[in-house]
């Protein structure tokens, strides 16, 4: 199989493979929940029976939302509401919200109301007078699409409503886009990164799309002249109608993330081209380097036993496709499987060339779900596999010597954001390796028992 | 006490009239939102082994089910192999134009994938409304996959938590076949579900079949906490139905007994020696077994006479303010207010939501039947908008009524900071389960000893100021 080709879909006995799914990925309303919380002092109502709900709590999490902060509320819509509409207990309500001290309610309709038609949008036209905040709805049913999908339409709608034209350029400066659509459990640890970097190359952000962003910033994002799209799986519709609309420029485009020494390295070197920080950006590159490598002369990372180990990554794109660089040059393991929970066109190209650069040729699977992970695991049989909790258990009896968990962890908890960007991000990985690593050799019992 | 923040202050009786009549019900829309009818029905069904659970929906749905049911509660704790979490994945084509051709061909998909020896569709909301006929796909797939399949209405607008349960446990009767035997002195234990709510840990149940298996009952299958299929064929074959909740096995007891004539033991939690030595008896007497019980609750008595002498000394002329906040469900609370008075306090419920009492309302007539009829106060921070100035009002509100009683002990969890001795009755802490049972009695006795026995140390201002703000005293 060509790199950067999925594997082809079904196996002989097996019906085509779109039927039914087991997916990693949770629906478009539950993206545009992220999106919306990540808006500081707004709340969010989520017009939708009770249990969809648990969609924004999740997202809630995600966003690293305080309770004390931002509130969500639900119209909670039962079969009257189904059957007769649900508007006017969406009014209700934002009524019940008019005293909230915010600046902003997110409507975002679900299922349910979108399919027997209420008009979210025409609703919040009516109530807006009778509120201070800004009543943005937001129609994102769960069947539009994936979480990625969610957050597109929820940016869509953001800076189409939002944004304020013709406001002043700032100078060198950048809005940085879909920070959250990363399976880094942590990922905020990863904007921050990003946000250190320019702020050395004295690059101003304009706004983040989004994560504790005013909404004074989302209104005023057509200022920055320049964009980074911090995701390989989402945001890129927000980006080029940034670029179409407002002249706002994509910078980073067409490299992995900065993940791994030569991936960061040359993210690093692009961003300090294009803003004319390139000496900064060289000593940065310097300095990083330098740490991780002192650090792991240090401390020794067991990773480095891991010499042409056969491997396979299952997460996003956005980990995914700069790990298969990291974990063939840093770790110089073999990756086997290459498992992405989407397939995208530009994704995909990117993740081609990675392939075609390194050498490599793994086997592909876009837009997989958790049956296609297991029987490919089962297939390539890799003896190291970076993925999620649900490959650990996947790939009982399969061989796999050790899953690192990196993506979507549910046993293992970090109390502290971790990075996986730049060079404390490579070492975050190697730490992952290291305790994976030593629960592999910890003796599962004991082969007699003490006298005292 | 401050009339103002109390919304009620009667007996659980008096409190049951004011729902049943619709005066205690929140008008608030966005106040108190528990799980919707599709969830609840799934984590039924997710308890029964190698069933394939098809969720007829977008991909949303079966968030909650793949990341906490199937990975966390089933894999990470209950030690469950992973198993499918399968979805139609309907998108907006699908919405137009119906989804019944994609669902029969994702059932024949589904057995071809998983080998199961149950596929059940679960229709959400998308799959409701747009009507498609999951039943007729279901009894269609059937002819052509070589295991039973069958359908649930799940909307989670169609129906209230409870609904969820009860359907999905009615469903399963449609597995159970006409007994060709009687197994003597075997029971199936209902009402059990593989949930992320740890309001049923294994520890509970392990200590129940413990004391089941010295007494000589066996059990044919725990429904549905991880029974197979085969087992609810056989389920008709019992002698008697028990559960260790009234509550959940309340529907599928009294339908098996209406509809198979299998009789059903309706008794409590057992928290605390009374309500478990009820329990057991509740079992062994129809299955003539009540000599052997007699014989295992002495034996058992014996070893827990110390703490139960411990809790009768600690708890006599105290008033137990009892408050089940984090799984919030009034049957808890009341099984603990049966236990508090066996002890001699008087109990006080705090802040039961008038939801959960409209939804359990035949459990609590029952309860009330057997003569439990506790002091109950709802304040009015529990009906207030937004879940961190709810919690802040109720926290201030308990603790302002906790210093009008004489002599107050505080059950609920360590999530509170009353000024008076707090009984840290989480579930969340492993060290002290199960809480069933005579190991019950022991856990519970250690909990109530570290309360009173540490009460003056300090409590944590940081755990404090995460919950209610620096701002709290």
């Amino acid at each position: 199989m060509e790199p950067g080709q999925s594997k082809p879909a079904g196996e002989a006995g097996v019906p085509a493979p779109d039927k039914c799914t087991d997916p990693y990925l949770r629906c478009a309303f539950n993206g545009a929940a992220q999106t919306a919380l990540g808006v500081a002092g707004s709340a969010l109502l989520a017009h939708s029976p009770q249990g969809c709900d648990y969609l924004v709590n999740n997202a809630f999490a995600s966003q690293e939302c305080d309770y004390m902060e931002t509130m969500t509320l639900c119209t909670k819509l039962c079969v009257d509401e189904i059957v007769h509409g649900g508007e006017d207990v969406l009014a209700r309500t934002i009524r019940e919200a008019k005293d909230l001290p915010i600046s902003a309610l997110f409507v975002i309709s679900s299922c349910g109301p979108e399919i027997v038609g209420d008009d979210i949008t025409a609703v919040c036209g009516e109530l807006q007078p009778e509120v201070k905040f800004r009543l943005v709805p937001i129609p994102c049913p769960g069947f539009r699409g994936s979480q990625y999908d969610g957050i597109d339409i929820a940016l869509d709608v953001m800076l189409k409503r939002l944004v304020k034209a013709g406001t002043q350029k700032v100078p060198g400066s950048v809005c940085l886009v879909a920070p959250h659509a990363n399976a880094n459990p942590t990922w905020v640890a990863d904007l921050d990164w990003v946000k250190q970097v320019l702020s050395r190359m004295g690059i101003p952000v304009v706004a983040t799309l989004t994560h504790r962003t005013p909404l004074a910033e989302i209104e005023n994002v057509a200022s920055a002249e320049a964009s980074i799209l911090l995701s390989h799986d989402a945001g890129q519709k927000a980006v080029d109608y940034l670029s179409a609309t407002y002249g706002i420029e994509q910078v980073c485009t067409g490299i992995p993330l900065p993940i791994g020494m030569t991936n960061t390295k040359r993210w690093l070197s692009a961003l300090g081209e294009r803003f004319g920080a390139e000496k900064t950006a060289e000593s940065m590159v310097a300095e990083g380097e330098r740490m991780v490598t002192a650090t792991c002369r240090r401390k020794w990372p067991m990773a480095r036993f891991l010499y042409r180990t056969p491997a396979a990554i299952v997460a996003d794109a956005t980990v995914g496709i700069p790990l298969v660089r990291f974990v063939t040059e840093e770790m110089e393991m073999t990756p086997e499987l290459v498992c992405l929970y989407t397939s995208q066109r530009p994704a995909r190209d990117l993740l081609a060339g990675e392939l075609k650069s390194l050498g490599l040729r793994p086997r592909v699977v876009f837009g997989t779900d958790v049956y296609q992970t297991k029987k490919n695991l089962a297939e390539i049989r890799p003896r190291v596999i970076f993925g999620s909790t649900i490959e650990r258990h996947a790939s009982e009896g399969l061989g796999a010597s050790y899953v690192v968990e990196v993506v979507r962890m549910m046993r293992q908890f970090r109390m502290i954001n971790r990075e996986y960007f730049g060079y404390t991000g490579i070492l975050n990985l190697f730490e992952c390796v290291q305790n994976e690593w030593t629960m592999a050799w910890r003796s599962k019992e004991k082969r007699y028992e003490a006298k005292w | 006490m401050n009339s103002d923040s109390i919304a009620f202050h009667g007996t659980l009786q008096q409190l049951l009239e004011k729902v049943e009549s619709g005066e205690m019900i929140p008008k608030l829309q966005a106040s108190h939102a528990p799980m919707c009818k599709f969830f609840t029905a799934y984590y039924v069904i997710s308890g029964i082994r190698h069933v394939v659970p098809l969720v007829h929906g977008p991909t949303g749905c079966p968030l909650y089910m793949s990341d906490f049911v199937r990975t966390r509660e089933c894999c990470e704790i209950r030690g469950v192999p992973l198993e499918p979490t399968a979805c139609t994945t309907l998108d907006e084509s699908n919405v137009i134009y119906g989804g019944e051709g994609k669902l029969l061909e994702a059932v024949k998909e589904a057995y071809a994938k998983y080998h199961p020896d149950l596929i059940v569709i679960l229709s959400c909301c998308c799959s409701g409304i747009i009507g498609d006929d999951v039943e007729s796909i279901a009894r269609e797939a059937e002819k052509q996959v070589g295991c039973r399949v069958l359908a649930l209405k799940s909307e989670g607008f169609g129906g209230d938590f409870r609904s969820g349960y009860e359907d999905a446990f009615k469903l399963i009767m449609e597995l159970m076949e006409p007994p060709k035997t009687t197994m003597k002195q075997t029971i199936n234990i209902l009402g059990a579900r593989w949930g992320p709510s740890p309001t049923e840990f294994n520890w509970d149940l392990d200590e129940i079949e413990r004391l089941l298996k010295e007494i000589g009952i066996k059990i044919n299958a725990v429904i549905a906490g991880g029974c197979t299929v085969e087992q609810l064929r056989h389920a008709r074959e019992v002698e008697l139905n028990a559960s260790w909740c009234y509550d959940w096995g309340q529907k599928l007891g009294d339908l098996m007994q209406e509809r198979f004539g299998i009789p059903y033991s309706k008794t409590g939690q057992p928290y605390g020696y009374a309500a478990t030595k009820e329990w057991l008896l509740g079992v062994a007497t129809p299955l003539g077994l009540e000599k052997e019980a007699l014989a295992v609750v002495e034996r058992e008595t014996r070893e827990v006479e110390p703490d139960l002498a411990y809790l009768k000394q600690a708890l006599e002329g105290k008033t137990a303010i009892i408050e089940v906040s984090e799984f919030p469900g009034p049957i808890r609370a009341l099984s603990l207010a049966r236990m508090a008075q066996e002890f001699g306090a008087h109990p006080v419920v705090i802040n039961v939501h008038p939801y959960t009492i409209k939804e359990r309302m035949p459990s609590i007539k029952y309860i009330i039947g057997t003569g439990l009829n506790p002091e109950i106060i709802l304040t009015k921070g529990l009906f207030h908008l937004g879940s961190f100035r709810s919690s802040k009002e109720t926290e201030d509100e308990l603790e302002a009524i906790v210093a009008t009683y004489d002599n107050p002990i505080f059950f609920g969890n360590s999530g509170r900071f009353p000024p008076c001795p707090v009984v840290n009755l989480t579930l969340m802490n492993p060290a002290f389960q199960p809480h069933y049972g005579f190991k019950g009695i022991k856990n519970i006795a250690a909990l109530v000893r570290q309360a009173l026995e540490h009460k003056d140390l300090p409590r944590s201002r940081l755990f404090r100021g995460m919950l209610y703000g620096t701002g709290t005293k």
